[in-house]
């Protein structure tokens, strides 16, 4: 159920030098009448001062709970859980990850902590990318690709340095690895702060606004362990239990090296829109209300991750439809 | 207000509230300690307050930010707070600032006779008499607990993976590692110092029997343990996280091995969110998410007594005065409830 007390929470990722510490600056120090506390890692660059900023040490846990790849944030859930004692209500949290850090156990701590689920949610993770570097990046460390793939909001940023024709290059690139992310072009991190905090990008509801257009399935790529994504429609109503068997059984398996899952589901004998999202083993699915009247039942499924080729995704998907 | 209702809502009050005196302070209530004839309560918005029966609380304002552990030392509390500043504050108002540790946070603090002790980050700093500068012992990650035996010889360090307990030995501590895999957070020695307990970040504790590492792994809890209690001469350590106060016990030589606990005040559909001995008897007062109290005997045949109605506000600590006869509960919206246990005082 959604908790209107729960702080929402941003995940800031991005390689050193792409423009997180500026971007942490503005959301400081911009006159926006908020109040929004900022978890710093301990490794992260010079020139934030304020009271606000709280240091970090990105220590990652794996859980004690069977689950192999479920592992979080243990300091975010000391430092959530401290922040969430305050006099005065926060507006929103901002938690900055240094630029080898993998995102997930930071998403996976607010799928797994009952504590940090009930008093916060996580909003969205925000990734900032160099429009100059982030093409070698994505060769070089597999890490700028899972921040790319993560992201439900890529920052774009440094344009002016770049030419129109390059700039089409590195959006192209991106959206490769990441179909559904929101891109924004800037210079000095120049976004409204309402498109970066506030999005609600985890809420269940979102998962409605996949676009179609970017599910059209394409994966010519040069590397095995490259982050692609693959996406489906179907016309034809899903048979409930095919899809929780197959689903379930793949997330199980697969889990680690899918790093986020979305999708939208009509099933058969069912008036309601299913929706689910996930974080690699974790996922949240839950009916979304009626069908809009006048529009295709279809259902969307898109998975981000690595070595999806070999998961006969498109076979599994099928083999759901209801005869 | 219309005096019947009036009449209703002070027939619903427990004779506690009755008679004790009630605080709205506006910041959740984060810890509670004893001295003397005073309790000092920790707060969200940075003060620390002395309550004393038949008065106001007089407030002290020790950190910027909240008060995130405290505890007694000879006639004083140790605080640390979100501001990294790890202080010793007097009932007058007199603070003494120990360490500033800047923007990293002072997690936990414990203290020894005339030893003072704190954690930051994976670092403990341990202050002795006379000595200005502190001794430093390094973990492995970020510290979730500190507790000294009863002779003040041993610290268990919790955190990831298990307990770091040193021993000290000519002034030099030594370290012997408790290995469990999963985080750990507040950690408490058994009164007769043969187990070691702590609260996981998964909800279950964990206890080892400290002369041969024996696991005791203690689970099915619906919710985090965040709060556990040593009670009576069995003794029984009792626990929050559950739908009552679970009681464990540690008697004999294997203590809760193979055996299952007694539980006690059933809250219902509210968890039991802190529990605080009564010292002296084998009862414990149990504190739940609406806020209500209840005093239960460890007997699973008596009844429990309401010590404080709901207030939809999770109980977020329980503090006793040292010579049995008041009590302070605390919750997370920073409602006080300040009263004498017994009803000729």
């Amino acid at each position: 159920m959604e908790n209107t007390s729960q702080v929402p929470v941003t995940v800031l990722t991005g390689f050193l030098g792409a423009g997180k510490t500026t971007l942490l600056n503005r959301i400081l120090t911009e006159q926006h009448g908020r109040k929004y506390a900022v978890i710093v890692n301990e490794f992260g660059e010079q020139g934030i001062d304020n009271d606000l900023v709280v240091d970090a040490d990105e220590e990652v846990f794996e859980m004690n709970n069977g689950c192999i790849c479920c592992t979080v944030r243990g300091d975010l859930i000391r430092i959530l859980s401290g922040l969430m004692k305050r006099a005065d209500k926060l507006d929103a949290i901002i938690v900055e990850t240094t630029g080898l850090a993998d995102p997930a156990p930071v998403a996976q701590t607010f799928f797994v902590d009952q504590d940090v689920a009930d008093r916060t949610k996580l909003d969205a993770i925000v990734t900032v990318a160099d429009a100059v570097h982030l093409s070698s990046q994505l060769v070089d460390h597999h890490e700028a690709e899972e921040q790319i793939a993560f992201a439900d909001v890529i920052l774009l940023n440094k344009v002016e340095l770049v030419e129109d024709n390059d700039i089409v290059k590195v959006n192209d690139r991106i959206r490769k690895i990441n179909p559904f992310a929101k891109i924004i072009k800037t210079t000095r991190c120049d976004a409204p702060l309402d498109e970066i905090v506030g999005l609600n990008a985890f809420s269940l509801d979102r998962v409605l606004d996949i676009e179609p257009d970017f599910l059209e399935s394409d994966h010519d790529h040069e590397h095995d362990d490259d982050v692609t994504s693959l996406s489906f429609v179907s016309d034809t109503p899903l048979d409930m239990d095919k899809f929780q068997d197959w689903f379930g059984n793949l997330l199980r398996t697969k889990g680690q090296d899918i790093l986020r899952s979305k999708g939208i589901l009509n099933f058969k004998g069912e008036e309601e829109r299913y929706v689910f999202q996930g974080v690699h083993m974790l996922m949240d699915a839950s009916p979304m209300g009626p069908w809009p009247k006048g529009k295709d039942r279809s259902s969307r499924v898109v998975f981000i991750g690595r070595d999806l080729d070999n998961m006969n995704l498109k076979e599994g998907f099928e083999n759901c439809k209801s005869a | 207000m219309n005096a019947d209702l009036e009449k209703l809502q002070e027939s619903n009050k427990t004779e506690l509230e009755r008679r004790g005196s009630i605080f709205n302070i506006g910041a959740p209530a984060t810890e509670a300690v004893t001295i003397r004839d005073q309790i000092a309560v920790g707060f969200g918005d940075g003060t620390v307050r002395f309550f004393q029966s038949g008065s106001d609380p007089k407030t002290v304002k020790a950190h910027k930010g909240v008060v995130l552990s405290m505890t007694n030392y000879e006639d004083h509390v140790l605080t640390g707070g979100e501001d990294g500043r790890f202080l010793k504050i007097s009932s007058d108002g007199n603070i003494d600032e120990i360490f500033n540790f800047g923007s990293k946070w002072v997690d936990c603090v414990a203290s020894h006779k005339d030893t003072k002790v704190c954690s930051s980050g994976k670092t403990v700093y341990i202050w002795t008499k006379n000595k200005d500068k502190p001794q430093t012992l390094e973990h492995p990650s970020t510290v979730g607990g500190l507790a000294f035996d009863n002779k003040g010889k041993r610290l268990a360090v919790s955190r990831y993976g298990g307990v770091t307990v040193w021993k000290l030995n000519n002034n030099k501590w030594t370290a012997s590692n408790f290995t469990w895999k999963g985080s750990h957070g507040t950690v408490t020695f058994s009164p007769d110092t043969k187990y070691i307990v702590t609260a996981m970040q998964e909800n279950q504790i964990h206890g080892w029997r400290i002369n041969d590492k024996a696991d005791l792994a203690m689970r099915g809890y619906p919710s985090k343990i965040k709060s556990f209690t040593w009670v009576g001469d069995t003794p029984y350590l009792v626990t929050s996280g559950s739908s009552d106060a679970v009681c464990w016990p540690f008697d004999g030589t294997e203590g809760p091995m193979g055996r299952k606990p007694i539980v006690v005040a059933n809250g219902g559909k509210e968890l039991a969110t802190f529990v605080k001995a009564l010292n002296g008897e084998k009862a414990v007062f149990t504190g739940f998410t609406d806020g209500s109290v209840l005093l239960a005997e460890i007997d699973e045949s008596k009844k429990p007594i309401m010590i404080r109605s709901s207030t939809g506000s999770e109980v977020s600590t329980i503090a006793i005065s040292s010579d049995n006869s008041q009590i302070l509960i605390g919750d997370m919206k920073g409602s006080i409830l300040l009263s004498s246990l017994w009803a000729d005082n």
